[in-house]
């Protein structure tokens, strides 16, 4: 196991096109989970193929445990790379295709049996040795896909939207079961999705990506509670944040314009303004308080839509073409139609600039 | 994995193109010689140097015999109604084999295809017996009939692909809309495969139009086509190389514009899946 | 206006199964959600209804009038497929307006005209009339889509998955959406789905489908907190309810209590429960229990099950947190977000035994939960 550095990192495909990954930075340290998370084309991809050496490197360094490895040869690396779609050779079993590799290089048999049996251990797959992939089902594919990566003992493991062809129920499964091995064994991992879910899950840092840049380095809470961008704060949380623009009033509110939006500016929001007439305001479903009392502090509204969902009730209120959308628990005290008093309390309000996306902070 | 860098990183590129250049110049000659021969006097059509005087004398001379140009026109005629027969009887079939699950769909498919296997000089001398019989040697609907050979199973197998390639839920969708399933064939699929339609249509018509073993053997006088009309300039005594070139070209003329059209609807054709999302 | 009988229908594709004997009852403007996993036979549901397909066996029937014998475009239904079906060829005013135009549902241009456009606005495409389809974002796809379907009143309104080709952001948005325009449909609507969120959100009532047969027809609500079967209880949760074997002990006459995971810790059931427990002579049950009701409880709570902390995931608003019980089986919770657990450290939950859901060991069918858990809230 070993450290992995990104050193201003550029992937350019074509002169005339903004480059696909644009001067990446990151420091990522031995033994640590690392989510590379972004929309498809946001640059993910790319920089996980250029670690495993199967795309080249335009400008910048890899380092991988100190050593630049920008002209290495993929299978000198020290990479293991799990495909997305598992990738396992069909006529061979599963023993054997955990074997290949270290066959390739040589490994005496006793060593490689050693080493099979141990993986097998580690991912739960010793029952499945000697049978051949058609017969796995697709999350023992995938525990099969991750031990054959892990077998040549790889510096750093690449983890290629490992979850992606899963149906929901086994995600869930597998996410924890990926974890759980990550805590067991500690090797520096990184793994590139568009789920949000998985990368707050799993990662102990995420890096999220848009249009090839980086948009935010920092722990799953970190990310989803400060925010760094509007784009941050918009890709992840589910249900998604509410975001929409606001405008300061000559009466200290932030109002909607045409509807009975009105929020008084506290000082703490005063603060992050400054001399602003109008910003875009976020606010996590979670984040907004329902209530049927009016406070000095709530904006009024009226219940445009209930979704009772089990555990969960969610409220919607509309403001003109905006739909806000606030969680509670489990309550049948509104119905559309009602009037409610939305609270956003200070510390789960986002407020972003208009023009750059950038989160306001005092 | 390593960069291009230095003279090499430049050098590739040029390399590549030249290479290319190369094998263009290499594929096209033939081409490029009959356009030479077209237009070269006949003292110097033995000559390989590629210094001549120009002259149109090739083409006045094919031009004037009035057979040549009927036989262009009798090659339209034949080739233009063959595809149009191919239309009416293909479109639907192609419809049935891209949507209707039946007993020996693939069967009947094959057998379409299989039009095209056998070499048109293997079955030629029973279909001429046929065609004698029931006197149809020499006419045009004779040849229109024969050449279905060769335009059926090429319109079929594009078209069927066209019609697999959209989703049932549009015609369930029509048919909700309120329309019967003759007004959703015409009205909603026509349009979705025209793109399709018209590429396979111009591509049989090429085929049609470069027929020559069925027009040499099944057609006579009244229904030479340009393809055996061409043959006349090859005499036994002499033979005017200047003329055929001239011919060959007129006669690929037609062909020419058709391919450059086709590349339009071959393009829309290809982009068709826009529909899926 | 209409309702919607189907009466024992099965439909084979060769060897396949579509459904099998299905009866469903949709009462008049009602919406009804059917849910399942992929080949549980909801599209095919759908096209039996719509005509697109025609049933092995088994009656459809509109407003109490079988349509069996009738072609779609005499069904008066109108339906929003899951590829969205819109016509490549026209823009976006042409596809609204089809349906007014075809010889079944004609209408004068003017009159198409105002419809089109009251319509357009209601699903806020009104701006992109002109445009052409390949020109559309999915989420504008598909409300053209269901615009399509609304133009001409229809009596039945089927929708097939019409969100699932949206990002997951946009779907819970476009859901809430769906739900508010609801009240303007007016119509019964059947909604065929594999989300379940989208499921409870919208239905009236919900169907819940596998492998061509129903498995419940209920509320929203009673699929959630009384799930027929260990199946349906699975099917509704994220993350998914937990399953546990479990044993019933007598104690002091009336009383019944469960013990599970290995512990010595007997949870009193409530008398609702006692009572249909002792009605049905169970001996034998598997007890679930939904992962928000599982609670970390203070150290030195007598009532609480050990565990260790198998896997700790958060997800910012709620973390997922495994533990590892006594006898090894793993147990999910669904815990605030501000929370954090270290992996292997020792921990106690609690679970009130008024929220347990609890199945017939043998059949895996529902029996019992209590009435309180609902009420409470």
């Amino acid at each position: 196991m070993a450290e992995l550095l990104y050193k201003k990192l550029v992937k350019q495909y074509r002169p005339d096109l903004p480059p696909a990954l644009d001067r990446l930075d990151l420091n990522i340290r031995d033994g640590e989970f690392i989510a590379l998370l972004g929309p498809s084309g946001c640059g993910k991809s790319t920089t996980l193929r250029m670690t495993a050496g199967l795309e080249s490197i335009s400008d910048g360094q890899i380092v991988i445990g100190g050593k630049v490895v920008n002209n290495t040869h993929p299978k000198d690396r020290g990479i293991g790379l799990a495909f997305e779609n598992y990738a396992l050779y069909p006529p061979l079993t599963v023993r054997d295709n955990l074997a290949f590799n270290l066959k390739a290089h040589g490994v005496k048999q006793a060593e490689i049996d050693k080493r099979v049996a141990e993986i097998a251990k580690y991912l739960h797959v010793e029952e499945l040795l000697e049978l051949k992939p058609a017969a796995l089902s697709s999350g023992q594919k995938q525990r099969v896909n991750i031990a054959r990566a892990l077998i040549r003992r790889p510096a750093v493991l690449l983890l290629d939207e490992p979850l992606s062809h899963l149906d929901a129920a086994l995600r869930v499964k597998m996410r924890t079961e990926i974890k759980r091995l990550h805590t067991e064994q500690r090797f520096t991992t990184i793994i590139v999705t568009h789920d949000q879910l998985e990368a707050m899950a799993l990662a102990d840092r995420i890096a999220v990506l848009n249009d090839g840049k980086l948009q935010q380095f920092d722990t799953p809470l970190q990310v989803f509670n400060h925010p760094a961008n509007e784009f941050v704060a918009g890709f992840l949380g589910e249900p998604p944040m509410n975001i929409f623009a606001v405008k300061g009033d000559s009466n200290r509110r932030l109002v909607v314009p045409g509807t009975e939006f009105s929020l008084p500016i506290t000082d703490f929001v005063g603060r992050l303004l400054g001399e602003r007439k109008s910003v875009r305001l976020g606010a996590r479903p979670w984040g907004i308080h329902v209530s049927q009392t009016p406070s000095e502090v709530s904006v009024p509204g009226t219940v445009s839509v209930v979704e009772n969902l089990g555990d969960e009730t969610r409220v919607g209120v509309r403001y003109g073409d905006m739909l806000l959308m606030a969680s509670t628990d489990i309550t049948r005290v509104y119905k559309p139609g009602s009037k409610v008093h939305l609270t956003f309390e200070d510390e789960d309000l986002n407020l972003f600039d208009e023009d750059t996306g950038e989160r306001l902070t005092a | 994995m390593d960069r291009d860098t230095g003279i090499l990183g430049l050098l590739g590129p040029i390399l590549r193109n030249l290479i290319l250049f190369l094998y263009a110049l290499f594929a096209l000659f033939p081409l490029i010689w009959m356009v030479i021969l077209s237009f070269k006097p006949d003292e110097q059509m033995f000559t390989t140097t590629f210094i001549f005087t120009p002259t149109l004398d090739n083409f006045r001379a094919v031009l004037g015999e009035a057979g040549f140009v009927r036989s262009l026109w009798n090659n339209l005629v034949i080739s233009g109604l063959a595809v149009a027969l191919s239309l009416i009887v293909g479109v639907p079939a192609a419809y049935a084999l891209g949507r209707y699950q039946f007993k020996g769909r693939e069967d009947i498919a094959f057998t379409f295809l299989s039009f095209r296997f056998a070499p048109e000089i293997l079955v030629i001398i029973p279909l001429y017996l046929i065609y004698q019989k029931l006197g149809l040697i020499d006419s045009v609907f004779g040849l229109i009939w024969v050449y279905q050979l060769i335009s059926l199973p090429l319109l079929i197998w594009i078209l069927r692909g066209f019609f697999e390639d959209i989703s049932p839920d549009i015609e369930g969708a029509a048919q909700l809309d309120g329309y019967s399933w003759w007004q959703v064939f015409f009205k909603v699929l026509l349009p979705m495969v025209k793109p399709g339609i018209v590429a396979a249509a111009l591509l049989c018509f090429i085929f049609c139009w470069n027929a020559f073993t069925f027009a040499l053997q099944l057609g006579g006088a009244s229904t030479q086509t340009s393809t055996v009309s061409m043959t006349r300039f090859l005499a036994s005594d002499t033979v005017h190389y200047g003329w055929v070139a001239a011919a060959a070209l007129l006669a690929a003329l037609p062909e020419v514009i058709l391919a450059l059209l086709i590349q339009k609807h071959l393009v829309r054709g290809l982009s068709f899946g826009a529909v899926k999302g | 206006m209409a309702s919607v009988e189907l009466q024992g229908l099965t439909k084979f594709y060769h060897k396949r199964r579509g459904v099998e004997n299905l009866s469903l009852d949709i009462h008049d403007k009602e919406f009804m959600a059917v849910f399942g996993p992929a080949g549980a036979g909801k599209t095919t549901t759908l096209n039996l209804i719509a005509g697109i397909v025609t049933p092995n066996s088994g009656t459809v029937k509109l407003g109490g009038r079988d349509i069996g014998g009738l072609e779609p475009a005499d069904r008066n239904v109108a339906m929003v497929f899951e590829s969205y079906a819109l016509y490549p060829q026209f823009n976006v005013y042409d596809n609204m307006a089809f349906p007014l135009r075809s010889p079944k549902f004609k209408m004068p241009e003017d009159k198409i005209k105002e419809r089109v456009t009251h319509h357009a606005k209601v699903m806020r495409i009104d701006h992109l009339l002109q445009r052409p389809i390949q020109a559309l974002s999915n989420g504008q796809r598909q409300r053209t889509a269901l615009g399509r379907a609304l133009v001409r009143n229809p009596d039945v309104f089927l929708l097939d998955e019409p969100l699932s080709h949206l990002d997951a952001k946009l779907r819970h948005s476009m859901r809430a959406e769906l739900k508010e325009m609801r009240t303007q449909l007016g119509t019964t609507t059947i909604y065929v789905t594999h989300d379940y969120l989208e499921a409870m959100s919208l239905g009236d009532r919900v169907a819940v489908l596998n492998q061509g047969h129903l498995l419940q027809l209920a509320s929203p609500d009673d699929v959630y907190f009384r799930p027929a079967s260990i199946d349906v209880a699975k099917f509704f949760g994220d993350p998914e309810v937990n399953i546990f074997d479990a044993t019933l002990k007598t104690s002091g006459g009336s009383q019944i209590s469960v013990q599970m995971l290995g512990e010595n810790i007997p949870l009193a059931l409530p008398p609702d429960v006692v009572q249909i427990l002792n009605e049905k002579h169970t001996s034998k049950i598997q007890v679930g229990v939904r992962p928000p009701d599982v609670r970390i409880a203070p150290e030195g709570d007598k009532q609480a099950f050990h565990a260790t902390i198998y896997s700790f995931e958060p997800l910012g608003t709620k973390s997922i947190l495994t533990l590892k019980a006594v006898d090894g089986s793993f147990v999910r919770a669904l815990v605030d977000g501000h929370l954090t657990f270290e992996i292997d450290r020792r921990t106690q939950f609690c679970i009130d035994p008024h929220l347990l859901i609890i199945f017939d060991g043998q059949s895996q069918k529902f029996l019992a939960r209590s009435a309180d858990s609902i009420e409470n809230s």
